[in-house]
Formats: C-alpha cells, sequence, structure tokens
C-alpha cells in the first residue's frame, strides 16, 4: 500500500532555487575518461539541457546521476545533502535512450504495472496516454511498436512516475518534425506543473526549443553552462545560435 | 535525512510485482517449450515403469515375501520423476534466466530498480515466478500419478509429497542458481552456460568421484544431484533440507547483490564474501545435524518399531570401526543396511573408517580388513556381518540388554500391480500437449482495457 506519493500534476512550482548539485564527477573505462571533474547545478522547476555530441559522456553522465552507474569520484548533493543510493529513486526518474523493455509485454499493462507500482491513481495513466496518444496501441505488445510509439510508451512512464526530478536521454529521437514539437509540448508542460528535467540532447536546434539551461559536454568535460544569453555573452557571439555557441566552446 | 521532495514510498505493493515477473515468465518461449518436451518425457518415463513394475508383479502375485519388496515408491514414482529431474537439470536453467536475462539485454533492469521495490525484494518476486515456472513443469508428473492411481496403484502420501518436496527444493536450488548466473552476466547465453556448468558439473561429480574416500568423497557431496537422492529413499533429512534452504537463500543473496548496477565492483565483492560465509557457516552447521524422519510406508530406513525404541534408550557413546575401503561393497552394504539406520536412531554414535585410500579388495595386507569393531560402555566386539539379524543383537549384548521381540503387524504387503499404461501415451504424447499448447495461446490474449484508459485523454 502507498502511504503518500507526490503526484506530478499537483506539485506546486516555486521550490527553492538549486534542487540538485552535481560535484566533481569522474568516470573512467579502463584508459578512457568518460566524464573528468563534472560540476554543475540544477535548479527546481527548469528544463535543463545536456548537449553534447555523440560520445560526450551525456549518457555516462545521466547514468552516475541517477545511481546506476558506480563512479570514481564526485557525488551528487540534493537540496544540500547527499542522498544515499537506494534514496535516489525516491528524487529521480531516468528514462533511458532507446529502450524497449518487456517486449512480450503489452503496452496496457506495462502502464497499469507502472502506475500500480507507485500507486497512481487511473487519472494519471489515462493523462499520459492521452497527452503522448498511446490509445490506439494499448492492446499492442512493445515489441510490435513502431519506434515512435515505443518512445512514447517510455516517456508515459516518466510521467507516471511520481519523482521531482526527470532525467531523460535522446527524449526526441524515433519521433519525426510534427511528433517532436508535440512531445516538447508534453515536456514543457510537465515543466510548467513543476517537475525538473534535464535532457540529455545531442539535436542542438531540438535542445535550444526546450531548454532553459544548457550544459555544453565534450570529451566528458564540461565547455560551457547557462542560458543560451549567458553562453553568447561567454564566446562574444550575441546573436549566434546554441549550435554556433556550441561549435565556438568545444 | 530524507529530502522533503523525495517521493516516499514505504511499501509498494507486491501484487503488480508479482503478476509482472508470472507474466514475464510466463510469456517467453521457454517455459513452453521445456513443458513440450516434458510430457513424452515423463510419459515414457511413466509408461515403462509401469510396464516393469507389472512385470515384477506378475512374478510376486502369489509369493508375498517377493510382493513386499514391490514398492510404487521405486517402482513407479521416482522413475516418473526422474523425467523431471532431467528436464528441471538441462532446461529449466533457461527459463529461470529469462526471469533476469532480458531485462539485463533489453536494459529493462534499468527502469526495474528505479521502481519502488527493494533488491531483495524484485528476487524474491522473480524467485516466486520461478517457483511457479516449476510447478507448471510438476503438471505432467502429477498427471502421471493420477493416471497411476486411476490404474488402481497404491500412493502412499507422505512418501510421494516428500518426494516432490525434493524435487521442488531441487527445482528452487537450479532456479536460484540460474538467477544469479543471469545477476552476474551480462547476456543470457553467458548465463546459460555458467548454470549448465553448475548443473552438469554436478553431474561429473557424481560418476567421477562417488565413492571415492577423503576430501573427494566431501567434494561429491556437493552435487546438486545429491539432493535429490535422499528424498527418494523417502527420507526427509533436517540437515539436508536446512542446507539446501540455506544453498538457495545464498544463491538468491547473491543475484541481490548483483543485481543493481549502480553498485561499485569492490562493494559486490565485499557483499558477495559475506554472503558465502553466512551460508557456509549454515551449511557447516547443518551437516551436523543428523535429525531425519523416515516417511516411507515399508520403513525401508528404520530398523523395526521395537528395535527403534531399545536402540534409542543406548546413552553412552557407541563406537564403530569400519576396517573396510569406501568403495568396498560390504561397506555399500553396511552402511545402507545398518550405519545410516544407526545413524538415525543411537543418539552418541560415532562411525570410524579405519581404511583410507583405495584397496584391491580381497588382497589387503590387513588381516583385521573386513572387520567392524563395536564398543559400548567399556565393553567391545567385532564382527564381518553386514545385516542387522546380527548386529543389532550384537549391540543389544554389549549394552546388556534383552533383544526386543518383534512387533506383530509391522511386514510392509508390498503393492503389486500389473496394469497396462499404453493408453496413457495418448495423454502424454497428444491430449497434454494439446492443452499446454491452448494454455500458452490464452495467456498470451492481449488484455482487456478499461474505457477511461482506452479513451486516454477523455476521462
Amino acid at each position: 500500500m502507498i502511504a503518500s506519493v507526490t503526484s506530478i500534476l499537483d506539485r506546486p512550482a516555486g521550490h527553492a532555487a538549486v534542487l540538485m548539485q552535481v560535484v566533481g564527477l569522474a568516470k573512467r573505462y579502463g584508459e578512457r575518461r568518460a566524464l573528468a571533474d563534472v560540476s554543475f547545478a540544477l535548479n527546481a522547476g527548469e528544463v535543463l539541457g545536456l548537449i553534447g555530441p555523440n560520445g560526450a559522456g551525456k549518457t555516462t553522465l545521466l547514468e552516475a546521476i541517477a545511481g546506476l552507474l558506480p563512479v570514481d569520484d564526485g557525488r551528487i548533493l540534493w537540496r544540500g545533502a547527499s542522498p544515499a543510493l537506494p534514496h535516489r529513486r525516491e528524487l529521480m526518474f531516468y528514462l533511458p535512450d532507446g529502450l524497449r523493455p518487456w517486449e512480450d509485454e503489452y503496452v496496457a499493462r506495462l502502464l497499469e504495472f507502472f502506475a500500480a507500482a507507485y500507486g497512481r491513481p487511473a487519472r494519471i495513466t489515462t493523462e499520459a496516454i492521452g497527452a503522448l496518444g498511446l490509445a490506439p496501441v494499448l492492446r499492442q505488445r512493445i515489441g510490435a511498436l513502431s519506434k515512435g510509439y515505443g518512445r512514447r510508451l517510455m516517456l508515459a512512464l516518466a510521467l507516471i512516475a511520481p519523482q521531482p526530478l526527470l532525467l531523460m536521454d535522446e527524449p526526441f529521437d524515433g519521433f519525426d518534425l510534427r511528433q517532436t514539437r508535440e512531445v516538447m509540448g508534453v515536456v514543457r508542460e510537465v515543466a510548467r506543473n513543476g517537475r525538473t528535467l534535464v535532457l540529455a540532447i545531442h539535436q542542438l536546434i531540438d535542445a535550444e526549443r526546450v531548454c532553459d539551461r544548457f550544459v555544453l559536454l565534450a570529451d566528458g568535460r564540461i565547455r560551457g553552462i547557462g542560458t543560451l544569453a549567458d553562453l553568447r555573452a561567454q564566446t562574444g557571439m550575441p546573436a549566434g545560435g546554441l549550435e554556433d555557441v556550441f561549435l565556438a566552446l568545444t | 535525512m530524507r529530502s522533503p521532495d523525495a517521493v516516499v514510498v514505504y511499501r509498494a505493493p507486491l501484487r503488480p510485482l508479482l503478476a509482472k515477473e508470472l507474466r514475464d515468465i510466463v510469456s517467453g518461449r521457454a517455459l513452453w517449450t521445456m513443458l513440450l518436451i516434458l510430457c513424452p518425457l515423463v510419459g515414457y518415463g511413466f509408461f515403462q515403469a509401469v510396464a516393469l513394475y507389472g512385470e515384477a508383479s506378475s512374478a510376486a502375485r502369489d509369493a508375498p515375501v517377493l510382493a513386499a519388496g514391490l514398492s510404487p515408491l521405486d517402482g513407479v514414482l521416482v522413475p516418473t520423476f526422474g523425467a523431471l529431474y532431467l528436464v528441471v537439470t538441462l532446461l529449466f536453467p533457461f527459463v529461470a534466466i529469462r526471469s533476469l536475462g532480458r531485462e539485463k539485454e533489453t536494459g529493462a533492469l534499468r527502469l526495474l530498480v528505479q521502481l519502488p521495490y527493494r533488491v531483495p525484494t524484485l528476487i524474491a518476486a522473480k524467485m516466486t515466478a520461478i517457483f511457479g515456472a516449476w510447478l507448471a513443469a510438476l503438471v505432467p508428473a502429477v498427471s502421471a500419478l493420477v493416471i497411476w492411481a486411476a490404474l488402481g496403484g497404491h500412493l502412499y502420501i507422505l512418501e510421494t509429497a516428500n518426494l516432490a518436496f525434493g524435487h521442488l527444493l531441487y527445482g528452487l536450488l537450479v532456479g536460484a542458481i540460474a538467477l544469479f548466473a543471469a545477476s552476474i552476466s551480462e547476456s543470457s547465453a553467458t548465463a546459460a552456460i555458467i548454470a549448465l556448468a553448475f548443473t552438469i558439473g554436478s553431474w561429473v561429480l557424481d560418476f567421477a568421484l562417488a565413492g571415492q574416500p577423503g576430501v573427494l568423497e566431501w567434494v561429491a557431496r556437493l552435487s546438486l544431484t545429491q539432493t535429490l537422492r535422499t528424498f527418494e529413499q523417502g527420507l526427509l533429512s533436517i540437515g539436508l533440507l536446512l542446507g539446501i534452504v540455506a544453498a538457495i537463500c545464498g544463491f538468491a543473496a547473491l543475484s541481490a547483490v548483483w543485481l543493481h548496477p549502480g553498485v561499485p565492483l569492490r562493494t559486490k565483492f565485499v557483499r558477495s564474501i559475506a554472503c558465502v560465509a553466512a551460508a557456509a557457516i549454515v551449511l557447516a552447521s547443518a551437516t551436523r545435524i543428523r535429525t531425519s524422519v523416515d516417511l516411507t510406508e515399508d520403513r525401508r530406513n528404520s530398523f523395526p518399531a521395537a528395535d527403534q525404541r531399545a536402540l534409542a534408550e543406548l546413552r553412552e557413546p557407541l563406537l564403530i570401526t569400519v576396517h573396510l575401503a569406501a568403495e568396498d561393497p560390504r561397506y555399500v552394504d553396511l552402511r545402507r543396511n545398518v550405519l545410516t539406520k544407526l545413524e538415525r536412531v543411537v543418539p552418541r554414535l560415532t562411525i570410524r573408517l579405519a581404511t583410507t585410500g583405495q584397496s584391491v579388495v580381497g588382497s589387503s595386507s590387513d588381516e583385521a580388513y573386513g572387520e567392524i569393531d563395536y564398543s559400548y560402555a567399556g565393553r567391545a566386539d567385532k564382527s564381518r556381518s553386514t545385516s542387522p539379524r546380527e548386529i543389532l543383537p550384537l549391540l543389544y549384548a554389549l549394552a546388556g540388554r534383552p533383544v526386543p521381540p518383534p512387533a506383530a503387524g509391522e511386514e510392509y504387503p508390498g503393492y503389486p500391480l500389473v496394469a497396462e499404461a499404453r493408453p496413457a501415451l495418448l495423454w502424454f504424447l497428444g491430449a497434454l500437449p494439446l492443452l499446454i499448447v491452448l494454455a500458452w495461446r490464452w495467456l498470451r490474449r492481449a488484455p482487456q482495457i478499461a474505457q477511461p484508459i482506452k479513451d486516454g485523454d477523455q476521462p
């Protein structure tokens, strides 16, 4: 029985500014350095974009924050305190990239399972299904879904999960232009309702549209942090887009 | 201190998790393929067992002495369940591995460990699903028992239940090993190799080291197949039960240790050592427990009741020194007919094997070879017999007790039965596989969707 679950859609905005701090994260795979002294802060209610090319360390960083990957050094602070590994799942939900889990399971059953595990009311599941247009595929097996519907299903799971922080790896991959816009709308709506999002995105145009602030990552190191205006000022490119700024900083 | 933002799920409901794990194991082909293979194997084993039992029964029909040797446990139940043992050893690991292997391969594990369930709860749910799969595997064997009863065969409920319980423990042990293999492997194929190394390696231990003395004998006892032998003999050994449960819990705990991808490797190793140490302590303690219950109808593991009572009253230490090699057939006889029964009933018994190492039977230079020395309460005697009819009176003489008179009505009558089991093959080769296929299709049907959920944004 669920004693207390905070609904994502009922959460009021306006928490204290810094929600989470990443301090000096470092990770090596043998001789290869995946992350080196990565530090940044995350504000409550914002959409933070982790920007970088393939192999920059975005996925490693998200998995390290979520506690799904052991790190060599560094720590995560949540409102100034360091949560133990088992408690991180109470604070954040990480949605990996390209996931097609439980392929033999039906879409409806997986959604019901997530909702039941978190003790979420049927209304939340219904809203997630509606927001992501999953109604036509509820009686399909996950393995039979198209790439786009597979991504929508994963996003629906993230919407059902009640944690205040969502970490999403390439949330717009697999969508066409129209679908990407729709999903961006959903993501912005989630943020408006008080949840904080960290999105790892390699498509800079998408990132520019949806994110409030950016962490630019290349070769496992942070190359820039801030809003687009901050980054423009940092690079001396007042009219530059995110693409120009990123190229200038990396 | 917990953050005020934390999503506090004090006790997530278990039912959805259990249902998901069961669906996961049922939705794969591995379970159903195993069941379809199991049907003809159990059916043929049962048919052969009934045929052989019938032949033996024909000879015993008019001879009560021969009939007393006909027990359905040895004649029908053990051979029928033998097919289950074979399939559980060779195929069940693939079914059990699926409960975790696919989640690791597809990345679903990274979602699973974020759900509001503790890792031991996740492993317990997977073990429950594995238990469910084993129950499904039991269906052909149980149907064989039903057919046996319908043919007029005798079933003694305690020994039947004990045998099934032994197979359950063996199945759970194989399942726990498979789960552990899946938790330390990145792919199901690797996990299968590791799990089969355990199960098939046990056979090698059995064949290569059985009857060997000393350390090799101890190593041979680690064989998984040894877990079933005692149950097949109709014994419920508390020490063995505790040992198997400790092994199952040990492997399950190791699975939990290695499940979470976020735990550093060093921590996993340290926790693993702690798990292995704890399991080893329990296993070592279990080997010291000699309590066991003879659940056979013919009381084959016990002396007659009067002797049992008299022997239980021997309070002084009884030392038996055996001058025989462990591989000597006389020693095997002595163990089966006398020593194991004495171990179960005499409170302070020590058995010493004086001859260590291999010997060429009959050419030993030791003149005492073949003798068995008995020492009780300062008195000693020796014998070369391996029969309880000679040894028990010797023990009573050492203890200064009279030989107890045999109680009347204790004789096992035996249950000869000549029956034709050929029609049962239709069930095992036709009807049961068909039912399994239909069950598979039924369980794979699409779910009914509640209208508000179906409508999505129109609640």
